[in-house]
Protein backbone atom coordinates (compact mmCIF):
# COMPACT_ATOMS: atom_id res chain seq x y z
CA UNK A 1 0.00 0.00 0.00
CA UNK A 2 1.25 3.47 -0.90
CA UNK A 3 0.10 6.00 1.34
CA UNK A 4 -0.25 9.87 1.96
CA UNK A 5 -0.19 11.05 5.77
CA UNK A 6 -1.50 14.73 5.85
CA UNK A 7 1.10 15.77 3.24
CA UNK A 8 2.37 18.98 2.46
CA UNK A 9 4.97 20.52 -0.19
CA UNK A 10 5.52 23.58 -1.59
CA UNK A 11 7.63 24.87 -4.54
CA UNK A 12 8.58 28.58 -2.95
CA UNK A 13 5.45 30.60 -2.40
CA UNK A 14 3.29 27.97 -4.40
CA UNK A 15 1.58 25.10 -2.26
CA UNK A 16 1.60 22.38 -5.07
CA UNK A 17 -0.02 19.61 -2.32
CA UNK A 18 -1.87 21.03 1.02
CA UNK A 19 -2.44 18.06 3.65
CA UNK A 20 -3.35 15.44 1.56
CA UNK A 21 -4.66 12.28 2.49
CA UNK A 22 -4.05 9.29 0.26
CA UNK A 23 -4.22 5.26 0.31
CA UNK A 24 -3.21 3.56 -3.06
CA UNK A 25 -4.08 0.25 -2.03
CA UNK A 26 -2.15 -2.87 -3.65
CA UNK A 27 -2.99 -4.44 -6.07
CA UNK A 28 -4.81 -1.64 -8.01
CA UNK A 29 -4.92 0.59 -10.72
CA UNK A 30 -4.79 3.91 -9.57
CA UNK A 31 -5.93 7.50 -11.84
CA UNK A 32 -5.06 10.57 -10.93
CA UNK A 33 -6.86 13.01 -12.61
CA UNK A 34 -6.64 16.83 -12.35
CA UNK A 35 -6.47 20.34 -13.54
CA UNK A 36 -3.16 21.49 -14.87
CA UNK A 37 -1.11 22.17 -12.08
CA UNK A 38 -3.50 20.17 -9.53
CA UNK A 39 -0.35 18.52 -8.22
CA UNK A 40 -0.61 14.73 -9.71
CA UNK A 41 3.27 15.00 -10.90
CA UNK A 42 4.14 16.31 -7.23
CA UNK A 43 2.03 12.89 -5.46
CA UNK A 44 3.90 10.61 -7.88
CA UNK A 45 7.66 12.65 -7.06
CA UNK A 46 6.67 11.87 -3.25
CA UNK A 47 5.64 8.31 -4.00
CA UNK A 48 8.70 7.16 -5.45
CA UNK A 49 11.04 9.58 -3.35
CA UNK A 50 12.24 11.80 -5.13
CA UNK A 51 10.79 14.94 -3.48
CA UNK A 52 11.09 14.80 0.22
CA UNK A 53 7.78 15.75 2.22
CA UNK A 54 7.33 19.23 3.83
CA UNK A 55 4.53 18.40 6.39
CA UNK A 56 3.56 14.81 6.61
CA UNK A 57 4.35 11.38 5.37
CA UNK A 58 4.77 9.37 2.50
CA UNK A 59 4.73 5.65 2.85
CA UNK A 60 5.03 2.44 1.09
CA UNK A 61 3.95 -0.76 2.69
CA UNK A 62 4.30 1.58 6.07
CA UNK A 63 8.22 2.89 5.82
CA UNK A 64 8.80 6.80 4.86
CA UNK A 65 10.39 6.32 1.08
CA UNK A 66 11.81 9.22 1.09
CA UNK A 67 16.49 8.43 1.33
CA UNK A 68 14.96 4.70 1.93
CA UNK A 69 16.66 2.33 -1.00
CA UNK A 70 15.11 -0.59 -0.04
CA UNK A 71 11.35 1.52 -0.47
CA UNK A 72 12.42 2.97 -3.44
CA UNK A 73 13.33 -0.49 -4.78
CA UNK A 74 9.78 -1.32 -4.82
CA UNK A 75 8.95 1.58 -7.21
CA UNK A 76 9.54 2.63 -10.96
CA UNK A 77 9.09 5.79 -11.95
CA UNK A 78 8.22 6.77 -15.46
CA UNK A 79 8.51 10.52 -15.89
CA UNK A 80 6.56 12.69 -18.23
CA UNK A 81 10.37 13.48 -19.59
CA UNK A 82 12.66 11.17 -20.37
CA UNK A 83 14.96 13.44 -21.81
CA UNK A 84 17.88 12.77 -19.44
CA UNK A 85 18.19 8.96 -21.14
CA UNK A 86 19.20 10.82 -24.68
CA UNK A 87 22.75 9.40 -24.52
CA UNK A 88 22.53 6.39 -23.50
CA UNK A 89 21.60 2.95 -25.93
CA UNK A 90 18.11 1.61 -24.89
CA UNK A 91 20.55 -1.49 -24.04
CA UNK A 92 23.10 1.22 -21.65
CA UNK A 93 19.58 1.93 -20.25
CA UNK A 94 18.58 -1.47 -19.13
CA UNK A 95 21.81 -2.25 -17.63
CA UNK A 96 21.16 1.22 -16.40
CA UNK A 97 18.77 0.38 -13.90
CA UNK A 98 19.36 -3.12 -13.37
CA UNK A 99 22.05 -2.05 -11.23
CA UNK A 100 19.61 -0.64 -9.45
CA UNK A 101 16.52 -3.48 -9.44
CA UNK A 102 17.21 -6.77 -8.10
CA UNK A 103 14.18 -7.87 -9.46
CA UNK A 104 15.29 -6.90 -13.17
CA UNK A 105 14.27 -9.83 -15.41
CA UNK A 106 16.10 -10.22 -18.44
CA UNK A 107 13.22 -12.55 -19.80
CA UNK A 108 10.33 -10.38 -19.30
CA UNK A 109 12.81 -7.48 -20.97
CA UNK A 110 12.95 -9.10 -24.23
CA UNK A 111 9.62 -10.87 -24.35
CA UNK A 112 8.17 -6.64 -23.85
CA UNK A 113 10.89 -5.50 -26.43
CA UNK A 114 10.19 -8.39 -28.69
CA UNK A 115 6.78 -6.61 -28.75
CA UNK A 116 7.79 -2.72 -29.69
CA UNK A 117 10.94 -4.06 -31.28
CA UNK A 118 13.18 -1.16 -30.96
CA UNK A 119 16.55 -0.58 -32.21
CA UNK A 120 18.58 -1.71 -28.84
CA UNK A 121 21.97 0.21 -30.02
CA UNK A 122 21.08 3.48 -31.20
CA UNK A 123 21.26 6.12 -29.13
CA UNK A 124 17.82 7.48 -27.15
CA UNK A 125 18.57 10.82 -29.00
CA UNK A 126 18.05 9.46 -32.40
CA UNK A 127 14.36 7.62 -31.26
CA UNK A 128 11.24 9.61 -31.41
CA UNK A 129 8.83 10.90 -28.67
CA UNK A 130 7.09 7.80 -28.81
CA UNK A 131 9.71 5.50 -28.93
CA UNK A 132 11.57 7.39 -26.17
CA UNK A 133 8.49 7.10 -24.03
CA UNK A 134 8.18 2.82 -25.27
CA UNK A 135 12.21 2.23 -24.10
CA UNK A 136 11.16 3.40 -20.82
CA UNK A 137 7.92 1.66 -20.43
CA UNK A 138 9.40 -1.46 -21.21
CA UNK A 139 12.35 -1.31 -18.83
CA UNK A 140 10.07 -0.36 -15.92
CA UNK A 141 8.15 -3.33 -16.18
CA UNK A 142 11.39 -5.44 -16.72
CA UNK A 143 12.35 -4.34 -12.86
CA UNK A 144 9.41 -6.23 -11.73
CA UNK A 145 8.37 -3.75 -9.38
CA UNK A 146 5.11 -4.17 -6.61
CA UNK A 147 4.62 -0.49 -7.52
CA UNK A 148 4.83 1.61 -11.58
CA UNK A 149 4.25 5.28 -11.54
CA UNK A 150 3.30 6.68 -14.77
CA UNK A 151 3.38 10.27 -15.42
CA UNK A 152 0.82 10.87 -18.80
CA UNK A 153 2.76 7.82 -19.77
CA UNK A 154 1.08 7.53 -22.83
CA UNK A 155 1.57 10.64 -24.29
CA UNK A 156 2.90 10.32 -27.55
CA UNK A 157 2.40 6.76 -28.50
CA UNK A 158 0.83 5.81 -31.33
CA UNK A 159 -2.99 4.45 -30.93
CA UNK A 160 -1.39 0.74 -31.98
CA UNK A 161 1.32 1.02 -29.07
CA UNK A 162 -0.99 2.43 -26.80
CA UNK A 163 -3.15 -1.34 -27.11
CA UNK A 164 -0.03 -2.97 -26.62
CA UNK A 165 1.37 -1.13 -23.90
CA UNK A 166 -2.27 -1.19 -21.83
CA UNK A 167 -1.76 -4.99 -22.06
CA UNK A 168 1.66 -5.21 -21.24
CA UNK A 169 0.12 -3.54 -17.74
CA UNK A 170 -2.84 -5.64 -17.81
CA UNK A 171 -0.25 -8.90 -18.24
CA UNK A 172 1.79 -7.67 -15.06
CA UNK A 173 -0.84 -6.72 -13.09
CA UNK A 174 -2.56 -10.39 -13.41
CA UNK A 175 0.78 -11.72 -13.45
CA UNK A 176 2.28 -10.52 -10.11
CA UNK A 177 -0.39 -8.49 -8.57
CA UNK A 178 1.58 -4.84 -10.32
CA UNK A 179 -0.05 -1.74 -8.66
CA UNK A 180 -0.61 1.00 -11.23
CA UNK A 181 -0.36 4.75 -10.84
CA UNK A 182 -1.60 6.83 -13.55
CA UNK A 183 -1.85 10.43 -14.38
CA UNK A 184 -3.52 11.30 -17.53
CA UNK A 185 -5.82 14.01 -18.74
CA UNK A 186 -7.21 11.02 -21.20
CA UNK A 187 -10.29 10.50 -19.56
CA UNK A 188 -10.88 7.15 -22.04
CA UNK A 189 -7.57 5.81 -20.52
CA UNK A 190 -8.10 5.84 -16.89
CA UNK A 191 -11.89 4.72 -17.68
CA UNK A 192 -10.55 1.34 -19.00
CA UNK A 193 -7.11 0.78 -16.81
CA UNK A 194 -8.11 1.89 -13.66
CA UNK A 195 -10.72 0.95 -11.01
CA UNK A 196 -9.89 3.92 -8.54
CA UNK A 197 -9.75 7.62 -9.06
CA UNK A 198 -8.81 10.49 -7.51
CA UNK A 199 -9.54 13.71 -8.45
CA UNK A 200 -7.52 16.74 -7.59
CA UNK A 201 -7.54 20.83 -7.84
CA UNK A 202 -5.38 23.17 -6.45
CA UNK A 203 -3.07 21.02 -4.45
CA UNK A 204 -6.23 19.01 -2.51
CA UNK A 205 -8.29 16.08 -3.18
CA UNK A 206 -11.87 16.60 -4.43
CA UNK A 207 -12.92 12.76 -4.67
CA UNK A 208 -11.62 9.76 -4.37
CA UNK A 209 -13.37 6.61 -5.60
CA UNK A 210 -14.35 3.51 -7.37
CA UNK A 211 -14.72 4.30 -10.62
CA UNK A 212 -17.62 2.07 -11.27
CA UNK A 213 -19.63 3.55 -7.66
CA UNK A 214 -18.41 7.38 -9.35
CA UNK A 215 -20.71 6.35 -12.29
CA UNK A 216 -23.90 6.32 -11.03
CA UNK A 217 -22.84 9.26 -8.47
CA UNK A 218 -23.72 12.23 -10.16
CA UNK A 219 -26.26 12.49 -12.91
CA UNK A 220 -27.53 15.31 -15.60
CA UNK A 221 -31.26 15.92 -15.36
CA UNK A 222 -33.01 17.57 -17.79
CA UNK A 223 -36.76 19.14 -16.51
CA UNK A 224 -39.67 20.88 -17.30
CA UNK A 225 -41.50 21.72 -14.02
CA UNK A 226 -45.45 22.54 -14.05
CA UNK A 227 -45.38 26.12 -13.33
CA UNK A 228 -43.94 27.14 -16.03
CA UNK A 229 -44.18 30.89 -15.14
CA UNK A 230 -42.09 30.25 -12.10
CA UNK A 231 -38.13 31.14 -12.40
CA UNK A 232 -36.51 28.50 -9.97
CA UNK A 233 -33.48 28.91 -9.14
CA UNK A 234 -30.95 26.18 -7.35
CA UNK A 235 -31.64 27.34 -3.85
CA UNK A 236 -35.59 25.85 -4.52
CA UNK A 237 -33.36 22.30 -4.22
CA UNK A 238 -32.04 22.33 -0.81
CA UNK A 239 -31.65 18.79 -0.44
CA UNK A 240 -29.90 18.55 -3.39
CA UNK A 241 -26.07 18.97 -4.43
CA UNK A 242 -26.59 20.67 -7.23
CA UNK A 243 -22.95 21.56 -9.59
CA UNK A 244 -24.70 23.23 -12.49
CA UNK A 245 -27.97 24.79 -12.70
CA UNK A 246 -28.93 26.18 -16.23
CA UNK A 247 -32.37 27.28 -17.93
CA UNK A 248 -32.83 27.60 -21.98
CA UNK A 249 -36.50 28.19 -22.70
CA UNK A 250 -39.16 26.15 -20.09
CA UNK A 251 -35.99 23.43 -20.19
CA UNK A 252 -33.75 23.17 -16.55
CA UNK A 253 -30.66 21.30 -17.18
CA UNK A 254 -29.47 20.15 -14.21
CA UNK A 255 -26.21 18.43 -12.63
CA UNK A 256 -26.33 17.11 -9.41
CA UNK A 257 -24.75 14.50 -7.48
CA UNK A 258 -26.68 11.81 -5.65
CA UNK A 259 -28.66 8.42 -7.11
CA UNK A 260 -30.97 8.65 -9.66
CA UNK A 261 -33.77 8.09 -6.83
CA UNK A 262 -32.55 10.44 -4.09
CA UNK A 263 -32.39 13.41 -7.27
CA UNK A 264 -36.01 12.30 -8.29
CA UNK A 265 -37.92 12.70 -4.93
CA UNK A 266 -36.04 16.62 -4.48
CA UNK A 267 -37.31 17.56 -7.31
CA UNK A 268 -40.97 16.40 -6.73
CA UNK A 269 -42.71 19.26 -5.29
CA UNK A 270 -41.46 21.39 -8.13
CA UNK A 271 -43.84 18.87 -10.06
CA UNK A 272 -41.71 17.87 -12.46
CA UNK A 273 -43.96 17.22 -15.91
CA UNK A 274 -40.82 15.81 -17.76
CA UNK A 275 -37.94 14.67 -16.29
CA UNK A 276 -35.17 12.63 -17.77
CA UNK A 277 -32.16 11.46 -15.82
CA UNK A 278 -28.38 10.09 -17.17
CA UNK A 279 -25.61 9.50 -15.11
CA UNK A 280 -22.23 11.46 -16.27
CA UNK A 281 -19.54 10.47 -18.12
CA UNK A 282 -16.00 10.59 -16.44
CA UNK A 283 -15.18 13.63 -18.56
CA UNK A 284 -18.52 15.48 -17.27
CA UNK A 285 -17.63 14.80 -14.05
CA UNK A 286 -14.43 16.11 -14.70
CA UNK A 287 -15.64 19.34 -16.11
CA UNK A 288 -18.92 19.73 -13.83
CA UNK A 289 -16.70 19.04 -10.61
CA UNK A 290 -14.21 22.01 -11.29
CA UNK A 291 -16.83 23.89 -12.68
CA UNK A 292 -18.64 23.79 -9.28
CA UNK A 293 -15.15 25.08 -7.54
CA UNK A 294 -14.27 27.84 -10.11
CA UNK A 295 -12.38 26.48 -12.86
CA UNK A 296 -15.32 26.94 -15.62
CA UNK A 297 -14.56 26.27 -19.26
CA UNK A 298 -17.39 28.79 -20.13
CA UNK A 299 -15.09 31.64 -19.81
CA UNK A 300 -14.30 31.45 -23.03
CA UNK A 301 -17.71 30.83 -25.30
CA UNK B 1 -17.67 -11.05 -28.79
CA UNK B 2 -17.98 -8.76 -25.55
CA UNK B 3 -16.89 -5.69 -27.08
CA UNK B 4 -17.45 -2.72 -24.61
CA UNK B 5 -18.16 0.69 -25.14
CA UNK B 6 -15.68 2.76 -22.70
CA UNK B 7 -16.91 5.95 -23.58
CA UNK B 8 -21.18 5.19 -21.95
CA UNK B 9 -22.35 6.12 -18.83
CA UNK B 10 -22.97 2.39 -18.10
CA UNK B 11 -20.21 0.91 -16.25
CA UNK B 12 -17.87 -1.66 -18.01
CA UNK B 13 -18.82 -4.44 -15.84
CA UNK B 14 -22.40 -3.76 -15.96
CA UNK B 15 -21.86 -3.55 -19.85
CA UNK B 16 -19.92 -6.90 -19.87
CA UNK B 17 -22.84 -8.59 -17.32
CA UNK B 18 -25.66 -7.91 -20.12
CA UNK B 19 -23.32 -8.31 -23.00
CA UNK B 20 -23.58 -12.47 -21.71
CA UNK B 21 -27.20 -12.28 -20.89
CA UNK B 22 -27.37 -11.08 -24.72
CA UNK B 23 -25.38 -14.10 -25.73
CA UNK B 24 -26.97 -16.53 -23.83
CA UNK B 25 -30.72 -15.25 -25.15
CA UNK B 26 -29.41 -14.65 -28.92
CA UNK B 27 -27.96 -18.50 -28.52
CA UNK B 28 -24.30 -17.63 -29.18
CA UNK B 29 -23.61 -18.82 -25.49
CA UNK B 30 -24.97 -22.40 -24.39
CA UNK B 31 -25.08 -24.90 -20.86
CA UNK B 32 -21.54 -25.70 -20.43
CA UNK B 33 -19.86 -23.36 -23.12
CA UNK B 34 -16.65 -21.78 -21.59
CA UNK B 35 -15.84 -18.19 -20.94
CA UNK B 36 -12.24 -16.35 -21.72
CA UNK B 37 -10.50 -16.28 -18.72
CA UNK B 38 -10.20 -13.02 -16.61
CA UNK B 39 -7.12 -12.78 -17.62
CA UNK B 40 -7.16 -13.53 -21.40
CA UNK B 41 -10.50 -11.31 -21.56
CA UNK B 42 -8.87 -8.49 -20.04
CA UNK B 43 -6.11 -8.49 -22.23
CA UNK B 44 -8.34 -8.65 -25.18
CA UNK B 45 -10.61 -6.05 -24.17
CA UNK B 46 -7.80 -4.45 -22.77
CA UNK B 47 -9.19 -2.76 -19.37
CA UNK B 48 -8.48 -3.62 -15.87
CA UNK B 49 -8.74 -7.34 -14.47
CA UNK B 50 -10.20 -6.50 -11.47
CA UNK B 51 -13.73 -4.51 -13.90
CA UNK B 52 -13.49 -8.50 -15.42
CA UNK B 53 -13.79 -10.04 -12.17
CA UNK B 54 -16.36 -8.03 -10.63
CA UNK B 55 -18.90 -8.88 -13.67
CA UNK B 56 -17.70 -12.63 -13.61
CA UNK B 57 -18.83 -12.34 -9.57
CA UNK B 58 -22.36 -10.90 -10.33
CA UNK B 59 -22.50 -13.41 -13.17
CA UNK B 60 -21.77 -16.50 -10.61
CA UNK B 61 -23.70 -14.47 -7.85
CA UNK B 62 -26.85 -14.84 -10.35
CA UNK B 63 -26.90 -18.50 -11.15
CA UNK B 64 -25.71 -17.18 -14.85
CA UNK B 65 -22.03 -18.85 -14.83
CA UNK B 66 -20.69 -21.34 -13.00
CA UNK B 67 -16.64 -21.76 -12.20
CA UNK B 68 -14.70 -24.87 -11.57
CA UNK B 69 -11.68 -24.17 -9.45
CA UNK B 70 -8.90 -24.34 -11.72
CA UNK B 71 -11.06 -25.15 -14.82
CA UNK B 72 -12.39 -21.80 -15.78
CA UNK B 73 -16.16 -20.26 -15.78
CA UNK B 74 -19.08 -21.73 -17.97
CA UNK B 75 -22.41 -20.77 -18.57
CA UNK B 76 -25.29 -22.23 -16.15
CA UNK B 77 -28.40 -23.99 -17.58
CA UNK B 78 -30.21 -21.24 -19.21
CA UNK B 79 -32.61 -19.76 -16.59
CA UNK B 80 -35.64 -18.29 -19.56
CA UNK B 81 -37.53 -16.72 -16.80
CA UNK B 82 -34.32 -14.59 -15.65
CA UNK B 83 -34.27 -14.04 -19.45
CA UNK B 84 -37.60 -12.78 -20.45
CA UNK B 85 -37.26 -10.93 -17.06
CA UNK B 86 -34.69 -9.06 -18.73
CA UNK B 87 -35.88 -9.01 -22.59
CA UNK B 88 -38.63 -7.30 -20.66
CA UNK B 89 -37.45 -4.69 -18.87
CA UNK B 90 -36.09 -2.89 -21.59
CA UNK B 91 -39.25 -3.58 -23.20
CA UNK B 92 -40.81 -1.53 -20.30
CA UNK B 93 -38.47 1.22 -20.35
CA UNK B 94 -39.42 1.68 -24.00
CA UNK B 95 -43.03 1.29 -23.55
CA UNK B 96 -42.81 4.28 -20.53
CA UNK B 97 -41.05 6.56 -22.78
CA UNK B 98 -43.45 6.06 -25.37
CA UNK B 99 -46.09 6.36 -23.31
CA UNK B 100 -45.01 9.32 -21.96
CA UNK B 101 -44.23 10.94 -25.32
CA UNK B 102 -48.13 10.76 -26.19
CA UNK B 103 -48.43 7.75 -28.14
CA UNK B 104 -51.15 5.20 -27.85
CA UNK B 105 -51.19 2.23 -25.84
CA UNK B 106 -53.84 0.70 -28.62
CA UNK B 107 -50.88 2.14 -31.26
CA UNK B 108 -48.40 0.49 -29.91
CA UNK B 109 -50.73 -2.46 -29.66
CA UNK B 110 -50.94 -2.53 -33.41
CA UNK B 111 -47.73 -1.98 -33.71
CA UNK B 112 -46.63 -5.24 -31.81
CA UNK B 113 -49.10 -6.67 -34.12
CA UNK B 114 -47.27 -5.50 -37.29
CA UNK B 115 -43.69 -6.93 -35.90
CA UNK B 116 -45.35 -9.86 -35.35
CA UNK B 117 -46.63 -10.32 -38.70
CA UNK B 118 -43.45 -9.32 -40.01
CA UNK B 119 -41.08 -11.68 -38.30
CA UNK B 120 -43.88 -14.55 -39.43
CA UNK B 121 -44.78 -15.40 -35.91
CA UNK B 122 -48.43 -14.88 -34.66
CA UNK B 123 -49.22 -12.44 -31.64
CA UNK B 124 -51.17 -14.67 -29.92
Amino acid sequence: MMTLQTTTKSFGEFKALDAVDLEIPTGSAFGLLGSNGAGKSTILRLLCGIYSPEGGRVLIDGEDVYDNVAAKQKVFFINDETIQFSHFTLRQLKDFYKQFYPGFSEEIFKKLEGAVQLPMDKKLSTYSKGMKRQAIIITGIACCTPYLLLDEAMDGIDPTMRIIVKRMLIDAMCERGLTVVISSHNLKEINEMCDTAALLHKGHIIFNRQLDSLKGAVHKVQTVFADKQREYTAEDFPGLEILHFAKTQSIYHIIAKGEEETIRQALAPAEPVVCDLVPLTLEEIFIYELEGLGYDSNVFA
Amino acid sequence: MFDIDINSRTPIYEQLYRKVIELIIKGVLGEGDKLPSVRALALDLHVNANTIQKAYTLLERDGIIYSLAGRGSFIAKPDHLLAQEYILGDFDKAVTAALQSGITSGALCERIDTIAANQGGDSQ
